[in-house]
């Protein structure tokens, strides 16, 4: 520790802390323009400078200068107030007065240190800048007159994002930031430099003249997109949400959010979003009243038993989940529920339930920053939760943490200083693991040692054969196994999700191997973490909204569905048409169920086939909790009131299950606290941030079944998963995340792209067994040859006509 | 400084469709093991291709793992990098103070009069690039113009006339 004097107040504070964090912690504040706690220090603006007896004769930048023993520093005397003075005036010599059109006005550092160093007057002149703006995006607006350059968006997208969009141009006078050959911004549009400006240079544009950030009422929540469980501010105004509001201190993610959590907010307010109940009259959907739609479901639902049967979205709260599924299987006395296809969560309530004797992942993402080595499976991290992309980011460019991948095309991931990218032919990871597992054994490597069953079962998996399936070498599958078992600590991840048909249970057991093993289980910074796809795909599990004793899953309830065995389909939120794996049977199969109710926000492709749709309310209008993929339970409150008629489907829910006879809990409190993997928190202690639900580990070490099949080489395969700018298919209705990624598209290697004589932008014809697909190429540095990939979100070109849940589609192209 | 003449169609320059990146590949492979090895990559490419050409720039960033903006950063920050391709004669007239006095400002126009292109721009057919320099340094020879590495001191506008002769009868 080290003391010193700030302004007459003793402090002790760490070595290493600079003057400026010093203060802070004695409660002085240091005016600062180009320092964040979340960047390192940069020392570009000296309004932080402050005076130090021990320095005399310079004065001294606060935010760079480590603190010394017994320095006695001063942040406000005569000298420091002009010093600070003139930067303000030097830096109002070009920034423009235009305050009461920017967006900025009110919450701008600039203005406010203007006003509190009361700089009414300005002694130097000089003409404005007159950069263009940059209004190329629909969503960042970037206006360089009004930049300080303090550079915060700079070291943001480089140091958190590691996306590297923008930069300081030219020299002196003419310095302004931008982006390679002062071109317009193309970049993940997280608007992680947005929320850093300091000034009204970088905006929001969905958010221009439609507040003063002063006017808006702030509500915390947890956003509704993917399974981070990252934390939001809701800007809203006259009952509508407007904006996200950035917050450097919500949260274990500091405020740092992607484009969809910062932009996809739109979907809540959207003109789309159903207002009333619709029930189908003469072929027609037409607008209904609640009593009426309700009471058509409770009829059908009445003694329905097992021709029933529901499907529900991970989006919906604990809560509801616990509802709906009290709806099924008491009242209507079916065990027909699942979610997600069915596979889509098969990797944490199959996978990891049996190897790990618990349906959740064993480590947290906190965990990341605390480990020693990241390995990171069939995981495009960066695109499916950006902001545990960002902490991967953060633990290997600061932290030194290695990270090892194994992965079927390059991604932004590999490109991260010292990653190590073991590229493999699509669908052979589980080999690969066990290849590697393999060697742990072999090379008495593992800290439990393996059980004969498992031992014997990898005995066919040597490098060597696994290098001819994999494709990748035997070398680099005893250097993962070695890196990895030397690792003190290690964290594994994998996605697992709808778009995810090759993380399965499988793949799961393989990790959890690795993990039981090498002895990397049920301590910080280790273990296992299933990244699920959506906001509550842990909650969904915890809840158990999977098929009962004897029920069917989601695919045989959607073949139930066109045989007639099922009767009566509730589909809440999902929409299989578009997400769920082969679209002509499961559209024939909602056409010939007789009687389907859909439960959503908006008039999907799902809905339209109904013969009742029930209007719902979004994670903005409703009461409960989500659980992160993480394990970690959230709580979320109203930020505006249900729009138009839509009801939270706790209400929903709550009345079928009173209209069937049965006796609802009163409140979400009631129904969480009868859910058993949460016995041990209290609900209405859950503050911001949440809690972690407590897991007991059992490990078993499971043998994960593997083809050693050497694939057929020469064939054109397709993968599909998801898109950065999207999360299943209601990032669609936001029109921020729908403006910068508004259609589908296939990506394709650059020597394939030679090869089929394909251009960036053309398009090009798949077809595959199930059927043919038109599609936009983009040509690709990231793509492998013969692989293709395809995002699954969109409608208007749906990804699922040709691909039927497989891991990889065999496909042929035609341009 | 008096502003660089507008340059007029027939000086727009044709960037070479096709580069040939094993030019650059030569360059990295060079430095690829050394630390802070940019500058010397990007001071080599200009070397060899004579400007740094944008896909260039594209392939330097995926090979040495830099974001493209860093490496424009670079570029646009050292006057010694240039984006667009240059002559094969670099014209350069000292505008500084002895040369002004001297008639730096005739100089100047003599060579536009001859080869249509002012500061900073470079003929269509990549034989002239002119440059208006601040000092050169020899004001004791003032005015003051310089090709390539060759000096001409005492400038006068037959001069001009004499070296842009001289320059253009040079094989391209």
């Amino acid at each position: 520790m080290v003391t010193l004097t700030i302004d007459d107040k003793q402090v002790a504070v760490e070595k290493d802390t600079t003057i400026y964090d010093a203060a802070k912690k004695a409660g002085v504040v240091i005016p600062i323009l180009c320092h964040d706690k979340k960047l390192k220090p940069f020392g570009a603006c000296r309004m932080c400078l402050v005076e130090v007896e021990q320095m005399k004769g310079r004065l001294i930048p606060a935010c760079t200068t480590p603190v010394t023993e017994g320095m006695i520093v001063r942040t406000s005397t005569p000298p420091v107030n002009k010093a600070r003075k003139l930067v303000l005036e030097l830096l109002l010599v070009h920034h423009p007065l235009d305050c009461p059109v920017c967006d900025k006005g009110g919450d701008c550092e600039l203005q406010n240190l203007a006003y509190d160093y009361k700089i009414n007057t300005n002694r130097l002149t000089d003409e404005k800048f007159h950069h263009e703006i940059d209004y190329n995006n629909p969503l960042i607006e970037r206006d360089q007159n009004r930049c300080i350059l303090c550079g915060k968006c700079v070291r943001i997208c480089d140091e958190i994002v590691s996306r590297g969009a923008l930069t300081f141009i030219n020299r002196g006078i003419k310095t302004k930031i931008g982006t390679e050959f002062d071109g317009p911004l193309s970049c993940e549009f997280c608007g992680s430099c947005v929320s850093v400006c300091p000034v009204g240079a970088l905006l929001p544009r969905p958010f221009k003249f439609k507040s003063r950030i002063w006017a808006l009422t702030k509500k915390t929540s947890v956003c509704g997109y993917c399974g981070t469980g990252c934390n939001v501010t809701l800007g809203v105004k006259d009952n509508k949400v407007l904006t996200t509001v950035y917050d450097e201190n919500q949260g274990f993610h500091n405020g740092q959010l992607c484009v969809r959590g910062r932009f996809g907010y739109q979907f809540i307010n959207s003109e789309k979003r159903l207002k009333t109940p619709l029930i189908r009259k003469n072929d027609q959907l037409v607008e209904a009243t609640w009593d009426e739609a309700l009471s058509l479901v409770a009829q059908r639902l009445k003694g329905a038993g097992s021709a029933a049967a529901a499907l529900a979205t991970p989006r919906m709260t604990n809560e509801e989940l616990f509802l709906l599924k009290q709806l099924m299987t008491v009242q209507v006395g079916s065990q027909n529920i699942d979610h997600s296809a069915g596979y889509g969560h098969s990797a944490v309530s199959e996978g990891l339930a049996k190897s790990l004797g618990v349906a959740a992942s064993s480590a947290t993402i906190l965990d990341i920053q605390k480990s020693d080595l990241i390995l990171a499976i069939k995981t495009d991290v960066y695109e499916t939760h950006p902001v545990v992309g960002f902490e991967i980011n953060m633990a290997v460019k600061n932290k030194g943490v290695a990270l090892q991948i194994i992965s079927d095309k390059k991604g932004k991931l590999s490109r991260l200083p010292g990653a190590n990218l073991l590229l493999n032919k699509p669908t052979t990871e589980v080999v690969l693991l066990n290849a590697v597992a393999k060697v742990m054994i072999d090379e008495n490597l593992t800290i439990t040692s393996a059980t004969p069953e498992l031992a014997s079962a990898l005995n066919e998996f040597t490098p060597e054969k696994a290098a001819l399936v994999t494709g990748v070498t035997a070398d680099e599958i005893k250097s993962l196994a070695r890196a990895y078992a030397a690792a003190d600590k290690a964290v594994i991840l994998f996605t697992a999700g709808l778009s995810y048909p090759g993380a399965d249970a499988q793949l799961a057991h393989a990790a959890a191997n690795l993990a039981i093993l090498g002895g990397k289980l049920g301590k910080e910074g280790s273990g296992i973490l299933a990244l699920q796809e959506k906001n509550n795909s842990q909650g969904a599990i915890d809840v158990g909204f999977v098929p009962g004793q004897g029920g069917l899953d989601a695919l045989r309830i959607l073949e139930g569905s066109a045989t007639g065995t099922i009767k009566t389909l509730l589909i809440a939120g999902e929409n299989p048409v578009v997400s769920y794996p082969a679209k002509a049977k499961i559209q024939k199969a909602l056409d010939s169920v007789e009687f389907l109710v859909v439960a959503d926000l908006f008039l999907t492709e799902t809905a339209q086939l109904a013969d009742v749709v029930l209007p719902v309310c979004s994670y903005a209008e409703k009461v409960g909790t989500f659980t992160a993929t993480d394990r970690r339970v959230q709580r979320i409150n109203p930020a505006i009131p249900p729009v138009g008629q839509s009801r939270s489907e706790f209400k929903v829910y709550s009345e079928l299950i009173s209209m069937l006879g049965g006796q609802p809990v009163a409140t979400p409190a009631e129904a969480f606290a009868q859910i058993p993997a949460y016995s041990d928190i209290k609900y209405n202690e859950l503050a911001e941030g949440g809690t972690f639900s407590s897991i007991t580990l059992q490990p078993v070490q499971i043998v994960p079944k593997a083809n050693m099949v050497v694939s057929d080489s020469g064939n054109y395969v397709l993968l599909t998963g998801a898109a950065l700018y999207h999360c299943g298919t209601m990032s669609l209705y936001g029109e921020g995340t729908l403006a910068v990624s508004s259609e589908a598209y296939v990506e394709v290697s650059r020597a394939d792209a030679v090869k089929l004589k394909i251009n960036d932008g053309d398009q090009v014809k798949l077809t595959s067994t199930d059927g043919v697909i038109e599609l936009k190429a983009r040509v690709s540095p990231r793509m492998v040859d013969g692989v293709f990939f395809a995002p699954y979100h969109f409608a208007d070109a749906s990804i699922n006509t040709i691909w039927s849940g497989s891991t990889v589609t065999s496909v042929t192209v035609a341009k | 400084m008096t502003e660089a003449v507008a340059v007029t169609e027939n000086q727009e320059i044709e960037v070479e469709a096709e580069v040939d990146l094993s030019i650059a590949d030569k360059v990295i492979e060079r430095y690829k093991d050394i630390p802070g090895n940019l500058m010397p990559v990007l001071q080599g490419i200009q070397d060899d291709y004579g400007y740094v050409p944008r896909v260039v720039v594209d392939y330097v960033a995926e090979r040495l793992n830099v974001y493209p903006s860093q490496i424009y950063g670079v570029l646009t920050f050292y006057a010694q990098f240039h984006l667009k391709p240059r002559g094969k004669y670099i014209i350069r007239v000292c505008m500084g103070t002895a040369c002004h006095v001297l008639g730096a400002e005739r100089i100047r126009e003599s060579f536009y009069d001859r080869i249509k292109i002012g500061h900073g721009e470079t003929s269509g057919d990549r034989r002239f690039t002119f440059e208006l320099v601040a000092c050169l340094g020899a004001c004791g020879m003032a005015p003051l113009a310089m090709v390539n590495d060759e000096t001409y001191g005492k400038m006068t506008v037959q001069k001009v006339e004499e070296i842009v002769k001289e320059y253009s009868a040079l094989p391209l």
